[in-house]
């Protein structure tokens, strides 16, 4: 039972994190929300632990891998595909690549829309334990 | 398996088992289908020769260490525990009071509960199928209670639909009681209007009217659904004149727009099926059966962390550091590794770049947990709640699950939050005070004496944990079929052992059964070599 509930909620979650629908993204607070537990507040990470996201090559390279990596997840790293929004992501993805020695172009919520529609990982049910 | 003319049917070949072997083969037969009555193994391997004194070096003193350990010393290896925490058990731990946990970035928490009181921040409950597990209850003699899993006087409260029924605790007798009452009535009046003439004749239409009629508690010749005693009563019976009335079915619309349809399944999952055990005092007294009972308490070495890794022909040598920062080199014949793949792969291991590409195909799960003290159990006392949980929609809390322990008591422990994967990445980003404040506010929607009863708080958010980093290891189907063989197989005289080298995942029997396959696979290695 546990299973398919969790799998089921999965998909309609928001929360009370999410930003309110009408203002624009706030990337800063979104980080802040969703990414800073592991990735640290100035995004320095944590050695043998988290990676730094400062001073990184991949998050200020190809558009269409960083935004596949926030929605499918990757290592110890979640899926955010359910919980954030394309302009959502778009906008704190966008923060992390123009802050802490990264200098890269914002990455626009159509990135995430195109690739959202990409190969998606199979969805399976959250094992409960 | 598809029948055709070539291959048996899977049933006829288990009716052809079953004649020639008895039961004993058919289960067997079963087992090789995996359509398995257990978790694999319900005991240790027998190691029959004995280990002649070989030294077997093993990381990490949780349950697939520490079996390690008690079986391979008792068939006479040589063996010694590498364990970076100053306490054996690994995930298997229980907060109470004094437990510190420092997660990475985050602030010492020091548990305040009171003396007694705990929560099982790890593991929290044993399957009646995960019969390794229960092999060590039995040899140690560990103390178990009921671990109630399920508690029809529960409350669901949904928030995601719409309705009378949304943002509201609801019991889920209730729910249960309506959406199966409903469904049996249309049932039965689709059969009534000869919906199902085609496929049964008069008899077989007249049964599964009946089970219809007991299944939905269907009253007369209508064979509508109008409640059943089970869902509960506005006035209870009792004595003199008090006869009771039942309660009113809520409106099958309702109970659709609410969503709290959503718990129910005609039977739970596998691993959540009554009835389940948890050991007296907390999970934690199951490592400390081995520790103490299993007297290997004295092979572990506390507080060492593993720095390097490295092997030839004859042997591995294991660099590690203490807590008082000594290094030292421990050398055995074989070892058994039982490190989280989320902590192993920023280990210098010396092991080769496929081994290494393998590791990276287990992903490890953001989880989350807090335990809440209560100065009364208001969920007995008030609402006739003992144990099970109340589920949720809002999956930053998931579940709010009741103690299944002291009841009746004074105080009590509940777990006021349990959530996985993106949503533990943001509840980790709360200070603790901020995660208790956060799970106190969505209880007090379900219970109107929640926060004015909250002492104290203890959370944990396993990918934030040094030796962790993860609540446990996932596999994609396409890194099971891809990575996950590699592992199993040693790396030179290194075994890989834990729950992520299981189909039982995050649970402890998999960390035992994993660990019973391993030492089997080196104890046949090790009694044909010199």
């Amino acid at each position: 039972m546990n299973h398919r509930i969790v799998y089921l909620i999965g998909l309609v979650s928001l929360g009370p994190f999410a930003a309110p629908a009408l203002a624009a993204p706030d990337g800063k607070a979104l980080f802040a929300a969703n990414c800073a537990a592991c990735h640290q507040p100035e995004g320095q990470g944590i050695t043998g632990a988290f990676p730094a996201l400062a001073n990184n090559k991949f998050v200020v390279g190809d558009p269409k891998a960083v935004a596949a990596t926030l929605l499918n997840g990757r290592g110890g790293m979640p899926a955010f595909r359910d919980s954030l929004k394309d302009d959502e992501l778009a906008a704190t993805l966008s923060f992390v690549r123009a802050n802490w020695g990264n200098k890269a172009l914002a990455i626009p919520a159509q990135t995430f829309a195109t690739v959202r529609t990409g190969k998606v990982k199979t969805d399976r049910p959250m094992p409960v334990h | 398996m598809r029948g055709n003319g070539m291959t048996i049917t899977r049933r006829a070949f288990l009716e052809r088992l079953s004649a020639v072997g008895g039961t004993t083969l058919l289960l067997m037969g079963l087992e090789a289908f995996g359509m398995g009555i257990a978790s694999a193994q319900t005991a240790p391997p027998p190691l029959q020769g004995g280990g002649a004194g070989k030294k077997v070096i093993i990381l990490g003193a949780g349950v697939a260490g520490l079996t390690s350990a008690y079986e391979l010393g008792k068939a006479g290896y040589d063996v010694t525990i590498i364990e970076a925490r100053a306490f054996a058990g690994g995930r298997s731990q229980t907060a109470r009071k004094g437990f510190q946990l420092t997660e990475l970035g985050g602030e010492t928490q020091t548990c305040n509960f009171d003396e007694g009181q705990y929560i099982n921040h790890g593991p929290w409950r044993i399957p009646f199928h995960h019969q390794s597990t229960l092999h060590y209850v039995r040899e140690f003699g560990v103390e178990v209670e009921l671990f109630n899993n399920d508690n029809d006087n529960s409350y669901m409260y949904f928030t995601k639909g719409s309705g009378p029924l949304a943002n509201k605790p609801i019991r889920k007798a209730e729910i249960a009681a309506d959406m199966r009452g409903h469904s049996a009535e249309i049932f039965s009046k689709l059969v009534q209007g000869g919906a199902l003439d085609k496929q049964f004749d008069a008899s077989d239409r007249e049964q599964f009217l009946e089970y219809l009629t007991a299944e939905g508690y269907l009253k007369g010749g209508a064979h509508a659904y109008a409640g059943s005693e089970g869902r509960g009563w506005i006035v209870k019976p009792g004595a003199g004149l008090v006869g009771g009335e039942e309660s009113k079915p809520y409106a099958l619309t309702d109970l659709l727009h609410s969503q709290a349809w959503k718990v129910l399944s005609s039977v739970s999952d596998w691993d959540q099926q009554r009835t389940m055990f948890q050991p007296k005092g907390g999970m934690y007294m199951l490592p400390m059966g081995f520790v103490n009972k299993g007297g290997i308490g004295s092979k572990i070495r506390y507080a060492t962390v593993v720095e390097k890794i490295r092997q030839n022909g004859k042997g591995v040598q294991i660099s590690v550091v203490d807590g008082s920062g000594q290094r030292s080199v421990v050398t055995g014949d074989y070892c058994i590794c039982t490190i989280p793949l989320s902590v192993l792969k920023s280990i210098d291991t010396g092991f080769s770049a496929p081994f290494k590409a393998a590791m990276n195909g287990c992903a490890y799960a953001p989880v989350g947990k807090i335990g809440l003290q209560m100065k009364r159990r208001f969920w007995e006392e008030d609402h006739w709640i003992y144990g099970g949980h109340v589920y949720t929609d809002q999956s930053e809390i998931g579940s709010i699950s009741l103690p299944s322990t002291e009841w009746l008591g004074k105080k009590g422990v509940l777990l006021g939050y349990y959530q996985f994967m993106a949503d533990a990445a943001k509840v980790s980003a709360l200070s603790p005070a901020d995660r208790a404040k956060f799970a106190v506010e969505f209880g007090q929607k379900v219970f109107p004496a929640y926060a004015e009863s909250f002492e104290s708080a203890f959370s944990v958010a396993w990918h934030r944990v040094q030796y962790n980093l993860g609540g446990w290891g996932m596999w994609s189907e396409e890194a099971r079929a891809r990575d996950y063989p590699v592992l199993l197989k040693p790396e030179g005289r290194v075994y890989l052992a834990g729950e992520h080298l299981s189909h039982i995942g995050g649970w402890q029997a998999g960390g035992i059964e994993s660990a019973w396959m391993q030492i089997d696979a080196l104890h046949k290695r090790a009694s044909t070599t010199a």
